[in-house]
């Protein structure tokens, strides 16, 4: 690809690639990549999964959203858009494995992790791995793919209620962490 | 913190992805498996194509068709020609012509043709 082409697909905004990656255009369609993947992978990375299985399966979410593309109207953004179908996509890899389901049905009882050294910035990679799985998923698929309850329950196949205890669970786990973290950068900034 | 302040701020964290050092690299591995899975899907179609055609063109062969066209043709030429005549005893000149009948028919291809581009362009449409 040229440099003026480049440059010109840069300038694009993402619905305008969008259309002219539904017209076939795959040049339109790496920009989008571009501006996206980095996103893409970092949702799946805090969905609990490792960095090369992100990648893949952030690839096939990219090849699938470009097989629909022309699904694509613009109501939301590109970005979300494809991080939903990217965390469905895992959800029906971890769903062959049957042993999920159980998991994710049993409340995970585990004392909320102690927080981090309050020297620390406030990171949330750090914060979701203090996390039972389930929480996490279902926190991730909430927050960070932008589904609501009812859409993650429908996308796990649990019932709605369990879906809602994990993500109270999980946001309850972070606000103890996050709030000590925040609390501690405030009283930094009021010692400094 | 409270419960819409924990949500609000989770969602700001979510949003703030770090741009990966390999994003380019990223990019262009998935825009090469999109490569290779239009050129596969094109050789598919023409292989298919191929097929397809080689098949057709046998059987039209082994079927003795074209025969059976000439004669079909020209019972329907004169078909033709006496519904011209009927419908429109003024055209004779297009019939008595120098291209004849040949003319009408070429015509009625060249307008199948159309309508043939005319449907393919509405169903690109859609």
């Amino acid at each position: 690809m040229s440099r003026a082409e480049r440059h010109r697909l840069s300038s694009l905004h993402d619905v305008e690639l969008a259309s002219l990656a539904a017209a076939g255009d795959r040049q339109a369609f790496g920009e989008l990549v571009r501006r996206h993947g980095s996103a893409v992978r970092a949702l799946l990375r805090r969905m609990g999964v490792d960095a090369s299985e992100a990648d893949d399966l952030a690839q096939d979410a990219f090849i699938s959203a470009f097989e629909s593309v022309a699904e694509f109207r613009g109501e939301g953004t590109f970005g979300g858009w494809v991080k939903k179908i990217a965390a469905r996509a895992r959800i029906r890899r971890v769903q062959r494995n049957k042993q999920l389901r159980s998991r994710l049905e049993t409340p995970d009882l585990t004392e909320t992790p102690p927080p981090q050294d309050p020297g620390r910035r406030m990171d949330l990679d750090e914060a979701l791995k203090g996390l039972a799985e389930s929480e996490r998923l279902c926190v991730s698929l909430c927050y960070g793919a932008g589904l609501s309850h009812a859409e993650a329950a429908e996308a796990l196949n649990l019932p709605l209620g369990t879906v809602k205890s994990h993500v109270k669970r999980g946001l309850d786990k972070l606000r103890a962490r996050l709030g000590s973290e925040g609390d501690a950068t405030e009283e930094r900034r009021g010692n400094g | 913190m409270a419960e819409m302040e924990v949500e609000r701020a989770l969602e700001r964290l979510f949003a703030q992805a770090p741009e990966s050092s390999d994003a380019g690299a990223f990019a262009e591995s998935v825009q090469r498996r999109l490569d290779r899975g239009w050129a596969a899907r094109r050789v598919l179609i023409g292989a298919a194509g191929l097929v397809g055609g080689v098949i057709g063109a046998s059987q039209l062969i082994m079927s003795n068709l074209f025969s059976r066209a000439e004669a079909v043709s020209s019972d329907s030429a004169r078909v033709l020609t006496s519904g011209v005549r009927q419908i429109a005893p003024q055209a004779d000149w297009l019939i008595d012509g120098p291209a004849g009948i040949e003319a009408v028919w070429l015509v009625a291809g060249l307008a199948v043709v159309a309508m043939g581009l005319v449907l393919t362009r509405i169903i690109e449409e859609i």
